[in-house]
């Protein structure tokens, strides 16, 4: 019990297993692995399984992760056909007949001083609400970029995630990692799980090589969870009565031609049952129908994607894709760490990629693994109970936040819009949510943790985005007139703020042609 | 706008340049580009910065002339008030262009001296002549030829600068915070520098490969040069 923890295994590569391996081993210097003491990271992959391959949005944490890993902006760029996301842009969510709000990456202007959702509210003209409080929603329609040529690595000009390659991604990790970190890499696939007499899991056996022994080890084996589902038995516990959406119809599409303009954000589209996602990346589209195959058929979602497809295309180009399905199970683990098992990425758990949090989750996971990597296994139990609390209330947030996009509709008169209403469906601590906002705009008293998932500000965009009305204050407050003048000011400046940087930034697809020429700098 | 026509004495015999300074002769600039060779001389009059070019990013070394967009504080009663000039001013209105020799073969060309028919320094009544009265290239018009061969020179010098300092983290970023005597104050933020703590912590080998290929002097001088960002805020000041 007191042995130290220097041995860590990771099962499964992908993007979740290569991003933990980066992030653990950027962290922990390892040893040389012709020592047998001091700290060693080894990743079982499996040559035959093959990953997901369609997580394709990140958050803007993912800069720093990739930083922090010591992966070059410009190779990322330039080998994961990555393109720059600053926010998703929903589309016929609220009323179905054109209406279209936008989630940016940026709170609203000057949000630690002042909550300005109440002084949009009391205008009745008033522009959508990111765009009176955000500039960078400003850049969407004309697909503009978050930085320049001259702005440094990982740095930006407004706010940044990406969209990305995600097999891609895997590859470059790998290669950095086995080349520069010092990760053991060994391409086998795993046989057995063999537990040790207080119940740990001792070694992993494979097809091709003697038991791999290690202190902790980290279940990136996707959907499978081989070690925490299989072995340890730990259920998932299913959601798919609050968030419907359990299939996928998934293509490529490609640009009319190397030039056409990328998009500044991942577009969600809704549909009769689920919605369309689509992202640029590049070299081509992303595109795919996020569905509930107990409101549709597939039948019917692959008709509704191909004529989704064609009204970007043409007739002849939707008729000739081809749809790769995927099926999953709304939900999470009771818990994610057991004895010295951890779950990273989909054995986690998964939901439809709404807000892209399926990445986000890896990066923090990663990172709080790598932060509070245990001295010894005394240790990990106390660890493991901090982690899994961590992970939970997380994990309730984003079921709560993407529910949220749901409960908002006004298209009552389709089955699974209608029934996303039901009060079945709806958690206890979103009904509680949205009973207060009736009356109190979200703001910093919802931020619940010091590093909440979703700022209180990206309930504010969902919220106004799709017509919700807090009620003003039932009191005259004190410092109504002065904020109601700050308010005006800065609605102003946001508008000045926005045309600087339309005027100022680049398209993407300008950015991504001279980074492919003459790559960003470091400084 | 620019109208480049290469240099002729049939098509020039009467064209002429004025060789002073001022604003309405495009002289208003802030900075001008210069390059490793030159820094010694540069350094006697100017601060040696480096900044990215807005349509690539590279770094590009620039004499510094004011502190504003336009604000030359050398330029006094249509002179040049200092004692070198940077060889990418004194060049104006001339340019290398390309001529090919051989329709077959396109990429066979050969450099020309050609200038800016549009640029205010040409005219036909005032200034040198580039030509004499039997057609042979005036001494004004040798030396802008054998200065653009200089500029030439120092381009192929420099191309491989920027990727030497990157290489040996030679380049950091500067906030320049200035008060002025009038109490205004400029804070300039996309500035480089010499690292200089870098620089000092660099091995034999390195400074070896680095003076091999000519560049170890000009880093020193481009330091050296910070010592004239002091005497151009004085002229800023004025008396």
């Amino acid at each position: 019990m007191n042995d130290p923890i220097t041995k860590i295994v990771i099962v499964g590569g992908g993007s979740a297993g290569w991003l933990t391996a980066g992030i653990v081993a950027a962290e922990h210097r390892i040893s040389n692995t012709t020592r047998s003491e001091g700290f060693r990271l080894t990743l079982i992959e499996s040559p035959n399984i093959s990953t997901i391959g369609v997580g394709e949005g990140t958050w803007p944490s993912m800069r720093n992760t990739l930083e922090k890993i010591g992966i070059s902006e410009t190779d990322f760029l330039k080998n994961c056909d990555a393109s720059f996301k600053q926010g998703t842009y929903f589309k016929d969510w609220t009323t179905g007949t054109g209406d279209a709000y936008a989630h940016p990456f940026t709170v609203p202007h000057r949000y630690a001083d002042i909550n300005l959702a109440p002084h949009w509210l009391a205008h009745s003209e008033r522009p959508g609400f990111a765009e009176a409080v955000c500039p960078q929603t400003h850049l969407f329609s004309e697909r503009l970029a978050p930085k320049r040529i001259t702005t440094p690595e990982y740095a930006f000009n407004v706010n940044y995630g990406y969209h990305l390659n995600a097999t891609k991604l895997a590859a470059l990790l790998k290669r950095h990692c086995i080349d520069v970190l010092g990760v053991e890499h060994i391409e086998a696939t795993v046989t057995e799980v063999n537990a040790s007499e207080n119940g740990d899991i001792e070694s992993i056996s494979t097809d091709r090589t003697t038991p791999i022994s290690g202190d902790l080890f980290i279940d990136c084996t996707g959907s499978r969870a081989l070690l925490l589902g299989k072995f340890y038995a730990i259920p998932l516990q299913q959601k798919s009565h609050i968030l419907f959406n359990n299939s996928a119809l998934a293509t490529q599409v490609a640009y009319p031609e190397e030039d056409a303009p990328i998009e500044s954000c991942t577009l969600s589209t809704a549909q009769q049952a689920g919605w369309i996602w689509d992202i640029g990346l590049s070299n081509r589209r992303g595109i795919g129908h996020v569905y509930s195959s107990g409101h549709t058929s597939e039948d019917e979602a692959s008709v509704d994607l191909i004529n989704h497809i064609e009204s970007l295309t043409t007739a002849s180009y939707a008729k000739q894709v081809s749809l790769r399905k995927l099926t999953f199970e709304p939900g999470f683990r009771q818990k994610f760490w057991h004895k010295n098992c951890v779950a990273i990425g989909m054995s986690a758990g998964f939901i439809e990629p709404l807000e892209a949090s399926a990445l986000v989750l890896v990066e923090l996971s990663a990172a709080m693994i790598a932060e509070q990597l245990p001295a010894r296994r005394s240790i990990m139990d106390i660890v493991a109970k901090r982690f899994n609390e961590k992970f939970l209330f997380r994990w309730e947030r984003i079921i709560d936040f993407l529910k949220l996009h749901y409960l908002l509709n006004k298209k009552k008169h389709l089955p699974y819009w209608s029934d996303n209403l039901l009060g079945s469906s709806v958690p206890d601590s979103l009904k509680e949510a949205i009973e207060l906002w009736r009356y109190n705009s979200p703001w910093h008293y919802d931020t619940r943790q010091v590093d909440d998932l979703f700022p209180s500000a990206s309930f504010q965009y969902v919220l106004y985005g799709m017509g919700f009305n807090t009620a003003p204050s039932h009191t005259e407050r004190k410092t109504e007139q002065e904020a109601a003048k700050l308010a005006t000011s800065l609605f102003q400046e946001n508008a000045e703020r926005a045309e600087q940087l339309k005027s100022s930034l680049p398209s993407n697809r300008e950015l991504i042609n001279k980074i492919k020429t003459f790559g960003l700098q470091k400084i | 706008m620019s109208s480049f026509q290469i240099v002729s004495a049939s098509r020039h015999q009467q064209t002429r340049v004025l060789t002073d300074y001022h604003a309405s002769l495009g002289d208003s600039l802030m900075y001008a580009q210069t390059f490793p060779l030159e820094f010694r001389d540069i350094q006697s009059c100017y601060p040696i910065f480096f900044i990215k070019d807005p349509d690539s990013g590279q770094f590009l070394a620039a004499a510094l002339f004011g502190f504003e967009a336009d604000e030359n504080l050398f330029l006094h009663n249509r002179r040049w008030d200092a004692s070198y000039l940077p060889m990418m001013i004194r060049r104006h209105p001339f340019l290398i262009a390309r001529q090919g020799v051989d329709p077959a073969s396109p990429e066979n060309t050969q450099p020309v001296i050609s200038i800016d028919m549009d640029h205010p320094r040409v005219n036909d009544s005032q200034g040198e002549h580039l030509f004499l009265e039997d057609g042979k290239p005036s001494v004004f018009l040798q030396e802008a030829i054998e200065l653009l061969k200089n500029i030439h020179r120092a381009h192929q010098h420099n191309e491989n600068f920027q990727k030497v300092l990157l290489q040996y983290d030679l380049l950091e970023s500067l906030n320049l915070d200035i008060t002025f005597n009038n109490g205004s104050k400029k804070t300039i933020s996309h500035f480089y520098s010499i690292n200089e703590s870098a620089l000092y912590s660099l091995g034999g080998d390195a400074l070896a490969d680095l003076n091999k290929q000519g560049y170890l002097q000009p880093i020193f001088m481009a330091i050296a040069s910070l010592s004239r960002l002091r005497p151009l805020i004085d002229r800023k000041d004025g008396p």
